[in-house]
């Protein structure tokens, strides 16, 4: 047994490539925790992160800092009344969370976490999760039809207006960076997520650098249309608050209403995972070319458990700071620092930290992609919708298909001077 | 700012500051929320809340003369001050003092008419109460003046 997962872990490949059912399901059920995971610690990042924009405080009262609000709301949501309109139609609206939810989980069947940190490596990845992410407004519109009610159809519709048009724009994007892909000696590109990162890896630049500004414009309608395809402020009008009361999830309360919520958050680490993955360079560690050498190599290997080390050491910080008065609070964060530091100590060691690190810088990207989303929505104020179809179809998709043509026109050009100059690259 | 319209577009600059000013307010210094139970605001020193009766800190007589200026002044009459004659000392003393809050606007009339400084409304504020019962402070109440919980947990 020992010696299976070790011959496994030498082995460096995922478990789609070894064709093994067993690790398979071992990383699924791990993704599908981190996510989940990840989800609880988003939902208490972003009411302090967006509290403290708008200069206020966010939970601090269940735990200390508010650590355990989510817990205590993911509580709240489970003992509450479980409600089902009378005019429903109520297999639509029963399954309207699921189809949400399993959409929003199955896209990270091919994100790759590191070289081997995937569950497999589908030759069609990019295609996969685009076309698995756009089935979530699938379940939106069912959740608005099934509602039997005006403000979610109204939700729900303006859901798949916004989703088709920013698809679009998000489309043309992806082939920018899939096209940049195909700069190598056999001028054959991949939609494979991690054949995409390889590629990367190979040119020895990340796409968003790639042919300056052309990989950078390509990365901003992404990032852009992004937002929009996850129904975030500030395009969030399929559940703008002061028109539609809460959208196509008007109608939803208790767990189903949860299910909704994991749904989106996930549904936005999958596509900021895409955007790491086709122009950030995936699990590829930072100046890969200006700091190289095994001293870097070495240096940015220690970096995920040493950032740790330094998470639990502002824990510490913060029990000293904690007012006397609440000491069964300071104690708590104290707690949590030690798990953090038992969690960070361990990637110090050199068998860990090889295999941790990639994961690391990873998550580390998408994380940033995650505050970016909670920035936008403390910053920005909610678009109109004539301005949404605008801002998508007169200044997206332009931009995008200029900047697809620009890219071929610029790739093919260094393939031409290669060929007139006499030596292939 | 000098760049023209078209290129402020282009670059987002707009949203660039909006997104700056956000950033910014992250700071721990720019925090107004007080953490009310835990840190006790500052109020105002001309704030009129709680009532109290001011005695006299050498004796612990009370500075109430019995004049019934306060009783006068009180737009509500919410005042009622019965006092007697000591007939040692020649001065009036109170009897029975009554102030109901329920119907105080907290306007400060009274404490205007005071000719002792006795009357005076305090900065406290915690003057929440479960029923009515205790709305109406007597003497005592009011000498002793509020007593705040202090909160621990």
């Amino acid at each position: 047994m020992l010696d299976a997962i070790k011959t496994y872990l030498g082995a460096g490949v995922t478990p789609g490539e070894a064709g093994s059912q067993f690790w398979a399901t071992i990383y699924i059920l791990a993704i599908t925790l981190g996510v989940s995971l990840a989800v609880i610690a988003m939902n208490w990042l972003e009411r302090k992160i967006l509290a403290h924009m708008q200069i206020r405080l966010g939970p601090m009262r269940v735990g200390p800092h508010g650590l355990l609000q989510p817990f205590a709301d993911a509580l709240k949501l489970l003992i509450k009344e479980d409600i089902i309109p009378a005019n429903a139609d109520k297999l639509v609206f029963w399954s309207a969370p699921v189809v949400v939810t399993m959409t929003a989980f199955t896209t990270f069947l091919v994100v790759p976490f590191g070289r081997t940190h995937a569950v497999t490596d589908m030759n069609i990845g990019v295609l996969f999760m685009l076309g698995i992410s756009s089935l979530g407004v699938l379940g939106i519109i069912m959740a608005g039809w099934s509602s039997n009610s005006h403000y979610p159809l109204m939700g729900s519709l303006r859901s798949s207006a916004q989703m088709v048009s920013y698809e679009v724009a998000m489309g043309l994007a992806i082939v920018c960076a899939v096209l940049m892909t195909s700069l190598n000696t056999s001028g054959t590109g991949t939609l494979s997520m991690i054949g995409i990162v390889e590629a990367q890896q190979a040119q020895g630049v990340w796409f968003i650098f790639k042919f300056f500004p052309l990989g950078l414009i390509a990365f901003v309608v992404f990032a852009i249309a992004m937002v929009a395809e996850t129904n975030r402020a500030p395009f969030d009008l399929p559940e703008a608050e002061s028109e539609l009361v809460a959208g196509f999830h008007t109608e939803y309360s208790g767990f189903r209403w949860s299910l909704f919520f994991l749904a989106e958050y996930s549904a936005m680490l999958a596509v900021s995972s895409i955007a790491v993955t086709l122009w950030l360079g995936g699990w590829l560690r930072p100046f890969p070319n200006w700091l190289s050498g095994p001293a870097w190599d070495l240096a940015f290997s220690l970096v995920p458990g040493l950032s740790f080390l330094v998470m639990a050491a502002g824990c510490f910080l913060g029990t000293i700071r904690m007012p006397r008065l609440l000491r069964a609070q300071g104690i708590g964060l104290a707690v949590f620092g030690a798990l953090l530091a038992l969690v960070g100590l361990p990637m110090l060691l050199p068998g860990v930290r090889e295999r941790v690190q990639d994961i690391f810088w990873f998550v580390a990207k998408v994380a940033f992609f995650m505050y970016l989303y909670i920035w936008y929505r403390g910053t920005f104020p909610r678009y109109r919708f004539d301005q949404l179809m605008k801002v998508g179809w007169k200044v997206l998709l332009p931009i995008g298909l200029g900047v697809l043509i620009l890219t071929a026109v610029v790739g093919m050009r260094q393939e031409l001077l290669a060929a007139v100059v006499g030596g292939a690259r | 700012m000098s760049l023209s319209p078209i290129l402020r577009k282009v670059f987002l600059v707009d949203l660039v500051k909006g997104l700056s000013v956000t950033f910014h307010n992250q700071s721990e210094k720019e925090r107004i929320t007080e953490q009310y139970p835990l840190e006790r605001p500052v109020v105002c020193e001309r704030y009129r809340g709680q009532p109290r009766l001011n005695v006299d800190p050498d004796t612990g007589e009370s500075l109430c003369i019995v004049c019934n200026l306060c009783a006068l002044a009180c737009p509500e009459q919410l005042i009622v001050v019965k006092g007697e004659r000591n007939p040692v000392t020649k001065r009036k003393q109170v009897v029975s003092w009554t102030y109901d809050i329920s119907r105080c606007m907290f306007c400060g009339l009274c404490e205007e008419a005071c000719s002792t400084d006795a009357l005076e409304l305090t900065q406290d504020f915690e003057m929440a109460l479960y029923s009515r019962d205790g709305m109406v402070l007597d003497q005592a109440a009011l000498e002793q003046g509020q007593q705040p919980v202090r909160y621990a947990k």
